[in-house]
């Protein structure tokens, strides 16, 4: 019996899920199938589910959105892309959640180390053996709606392996490009960082004007010892849906950073859920800014399964007009995990009479020896420094853009990357008044 | 084991003192529980017509309810035909008029838990409202108090006396379809204490009320109202106990508090009821609903609360900060042991201008307890320039044990200032070389260290209070010390 939310898509989806389990090797059509149970059990995620409990996504329910389809006719501009797309990175692009060759930009790769569309992967033997043990490794069908649709009817995506001891002299960015309305886009990655490598990608999410849903699951294998960060620009059409999970598993004194802006989207929600082994290190950052009536949700759980691991967390909100910012945050520290050094925090700046920050920053610890603690504040700008730069002859309203502009821009200039740290700063101005912020100084 | 460890241990392991039965001839009814019994109860309360109404519009409403799966607690389904809903001490005719009348083993019972019912006796300064399994055995100076207006006696005399107040404030701030416990306590509550303090008055003692649960096999379903009119000022005090046994009871109890402009009301609690046996057998679940409505402006309340009993405790005291600017505080310690587990902390809902709350939680956390705080803070639009801090510690003695933290934040006015922060460790080696290398032993260290620790939260209890906290913390330390 299907959920009444999902049994729609279950019907409209029954010829494209016929179509994806014929294509697909044995064990991909065994778990395509798997998840389709789960899905039709489960449905999509509901408000009395404890982890949707502030995201209601009854558009999904409104509107029926179809599954995207493959087209080359659909052109999208090159020029207006570079102004996401990196000129000092090796990029994958996805048009409507489909590999476009055109667009990509791979020359140069060192020897062994694979960026490709993940469909085209799974049709060679060679690579698909490679997946068997990584694709819903990272993630259950269980985990949410959202993982079981995807891995139902995910029909493209990026597959990314990296050998062990190769460092990357260059960033790679994986560019998810939406033109059409009314359809969803369902994508899986794969990263595979082996043992002693380094790399830093860039998950960048960017939409023409249509509404569309967009549902991207990563799943990131860190190897022991190696050091991956990884950057995820949101800046989807603004009458898009997105949701997107990211879900990392780490291996002995593996490194991961992940650091996500969430700007665009009527609805956005993102998890970011990581499993840290012995002595291993993670940094998640964030920041999200709400305009209009968006919806932005930050999920992120730091599980702690073994001793010595580090923990360092920090997001921070700002939220205008009607906007509304959730945060929830979560870290386990399980029975064995001793010594285990975690902190949290988030910061909301709440700059309307309509704007809400709804914030849940969870421990839950199961080991004695650890040093763990979080931190959460909702407010306004400080009056004290509003009259500080007031005596300086700043006028109030400016006064009030720097404060504004200076707490969020404390996420931006983390990002190590010089090109696509001004891809984001030029995001994150669009967003805010900018009245007295002077660009020379940025 | 480390010394340090050992000592730890000898400090939160300390035996249940308040375990013993009293052999009583009781007046109890059958395990079950329907319309019938719920009029029986009525009558034998000698309740006016509309409280049989009350309750009955309370159980069909339980009915349809569900028992909540969300806290972080795990126990067998409760079978609410296998407990009876009332249980007394055999009483004289008319019921006891004076101490002399009162059964001496009741008497007795709760000399031995160092509550005397004798006013003569007792230290001055804190009238006392005894409650005995589904009944009130005893309330003190309640000529002093009437003196100054205020009344303080059983809520089943209550119901009978002061109808009006009842039908005003009952269910006025946890209505019956609240929540599952509170639906099923307003169905069956039997006695409790009922406190009214009229305007501008301030209680001339510390008013408490003492639970003891006696009787198998029943559930205890306390009610309590405390009304706070304008201008007023009250300190109430709660403690708990019950005997040992293997099979599990319940307490579901409801308190509600009503603040008017200018009031004041201090609520403490010192909850000791038997926590189970070292491998979790038995002990009290705890499930209560504690609500606090400051009406008024200006108006105050102060949860305070000592959390060492109980296999299950579930509650989360909680303040609606209605009137401009009200206050609402909670200051809490809980201890879990052996198979404990705590599921509490508090709700604060800003409402009001200029509203304030304060939450400092307190959990210690050993054997193979867990203990979870769960906390609500919720903004309003309403609630311009809403103030709110809380701060959450835990410390973790043993590694088999779990200490969770969940707060909620909800915050939809910009001029509201939110602050939480969480932290959790175990007591460090290096604070307890410092102390012992100043010379204290290593039992007088690690007692310095957790009573600093719940320090914060032990400042808010009355004296007397304040005294019992520290000595159920650190009794086991004594004779071991020289």
């Amino acid at each position: 019996m299907a959920v009444a939310n999902s049994s729609q898509y279950i019907d409209a989806y029954a010829q494209t899920f016929a179509d994806l389990s014929e294509q697909s090797v044995a064990w991909l059509k065994q778990q395509r199938a798997d998840a389709l149970e789960q899905f039709t059990s489960t449905g999509f995620p509901a408000a009395r589910d404890e982890e949707w409990r502030y995201t209601q996504i009854s558009a999904l329910a409104k509107t029926l959105f179809l599954p995207a389809q493959h087209s080359a006719s659909i052109a999208v501009d090159a020029e207006w892309l570079k102004n996401y797309q990196l000129a000092d990175a090796w990029s994958i692009v996805l048009v409507d959640g489909f590999f476009s060759a055109e667009l990509s930009v791979l020359d140069g790769l060192p020897a062994g180390v694979v960026v490709s569309s993940l469909a085209q992967a799974l049709a060679e033997p060679a690579s698909a053996a490679l997946l068997t043990d990584k694709l819903n490794q990272a993630v259950n069908f269980d985990e949410n709606g959202f993982v079981a649709f995807n891995s139902a009817y995910f029909a493209d995506g990026v597959w990314v392996h990296i050998p062990a001891k190769q460092v990357l002299a260059k960033p790679i960015q994986i560019v998810h490009v939406a033109t059409q309305s009314a359809v969803a886009i369902n994508t899986r990655t794969v990263i595979v960082a082996d043992e002693q490598s380094e790399a830093q990608l860039i998950e960048t999410f960017v939409g023409l004007e249509g509404a569309y849903v967009s549902v991207a699951i990563a799943e990131v294998f860190v190897g022991q010892n190696a050091d991956v960060t990884l950057y995820k620009v949101q800046v989807e059409s603004e009458k898009a849906l997105h949701f997107g999970g990211t879900y990392v598993k780490q291996a002995r004194d593996a490194r991961f950073r992940h650091d996500n802006f969430a700007l665009g989207g009527l609805l956005a929600r993102s998890d970011v859920h990581t499993d840290l082994d012995q002595a291993s290190e993670c940094e998640l950052n964030g920041l999200y800014l709400g305009v209009k009536r968006q919806h932005i949700d930050n999920h992120t759980r730091i599980n702690h399964l073994k001793p010595h691991g580090i923990s360092r967390e920090l997001y921070k909100g700002v939220l205008d007009d009607k906007a509304r910012g959730v945060f929830q945050g979560r870290v386990v520290v399980a029975e064995d995990a001793q010594k285990t050094d975690s902190q949290m925090n988030n910061r909301n700046l709440l700059l309307s009479n309509d704007a809400e920050a709804d914030t849940k920053p969870q421990l839950e610890i199961y080991a004695d020896d650890v040093k763990c603690g979080h931190g959460v504040t909702v407010g306004q700008l400080d009056e004290k420094s509003i009259f500080y730069l007031q005596s300086r002859c700043v006028d109030e309203e400016t006064a009030r853009n720097m404060l504004t502009f200076a707490f969020a821009n404390e996420m931006v200039d983390k990002v190590k990357i010089k090109s696509l740290h001004d891809v984001i700063l030029g995001q994150v101005l669009l967003r805010f008044p900018q009245e007295g912020i002077d660009k020379e100084w940025l | 084991m480390s010394a340090s460890t050992q000592e730890i241990n000898n400090l939160i392991n300390q035996e249940y003192k308040q375990g013993f039965v009293t052999e009583l001839e009781t007046t109890t009814f059958l395990p079950g529980l329907d319309e019938d019994v719920i009029a029986k109860l009525s009558k034998i309360k000698n309740e006016p017509e509309f409280m049989l109404e009350y309750r009955l519009k309370a159980f069909r409403h339980w009915q349809t309810m569900k028992s909540p799966e969300w806290a972080f607690v795990k126990f067998d389904p409760i079978d609410y035909q296998s407990i009876s809903y009332y249980s007394a001490p055999k009483r004289k005719e008319d019921g006891p008029k004076s101490l002399d009348e009162i059964d001496p083993q009741v008497l007795e019972a709760y000399k031995k838990l160092g509550i005397p019912l004798d006013e003569q006796e007792r230290l001055a300064g804190v009238a006392v409202d005894a409650v005995f399994d589904s009944v009130s055995v005893a309330t003190t100076f309640k000529g002093k108090l009437k003196d100054a207006g205020v009344i303080f006696c059983p809520i089943s005399e209550a119901l009978r006396d002061h109808p009006e107040l009842i039908k005003e404030y009952l269910g006025s701030v946890v209505p019956i379809s609240d929540n599952y416990f509170a639906a099923l306590n307003a169905a069956v509550f039997t006695d409790g204490s009922f406190v009214y303090i009229p305007k501008g008055v301030r209680c001339p003692m510390e008013l408490s009320t003492y639970f003891r649960i006696n009787a198998a096999n029943t559930g205890q379903f306390e009610r309590t109202l405390i009304i706070a009119d304008e201008g007023s000022h009250v300190s109430y005090l709660e403690g708990c106990t019950a005997p040992m046994r293997d099979e599990n009871q319940l307490h579901a109890a409801v308190v509600e508090l009503v603040a008017m402009k200018d009031a004041v009301i201090k609520y403490s609690t010192v909850q000791n009821w038997y926590p189970g046996d070292k491998n979790g057998l038995g002990g009290i679940y705890n499930f209560v609903t504690k609500r606090a409505d400051c009406r008024g402006e200006n108006s105050k309340v102060s949860w305070t609360q000592v959390e060492t009993g109980s296999a299950i405790t579930w509650k989360y005291p909680s303040c609606v900060l209605t009137g401009d600017n009200s206050v609402g505080e909670f200051y809490s310690v809980a201890l879990t042991n052996n198979y404990q587990q705590a599921d509490t902390g508090t709700k604060m809902i800003h409402i009001g201008k200029n509203t304030r709350s304060t939450i400092v939680s307190k959990g210690i956390s050993a054997g193979k307890a867990q203990n979870t705080y769960r906390g609500l803070v919720k903004v309003l639009k309403s609630a311009e320039n809403a103030r709110n801090y809380t701060q959450c510690d835990s410390l973790l003695v043993g590694d088999q044990c779990g200490a969770h933290t969940f707060p909620y934040i909800e915050v939809k006015q910009p001029s509201a200032q939110v602050e939480h922060e969480a932290t959790t460790s175990k007591i460090s080696e290096d604070q307890l070389f410092f102390c012992q290398q100043r010379g204290l032993s290593a039992e007088d260290a690690v007692s310095m260290i957790v009573n600093g620790f719940c320090k914060e939260v032990f400042k808010e209890l009355p004296m007397e209070f304040a005294v019992e906290a520290q000595a159920l913390l650190g009794l086991s330390l004594e004779g071991s010390v020289g």
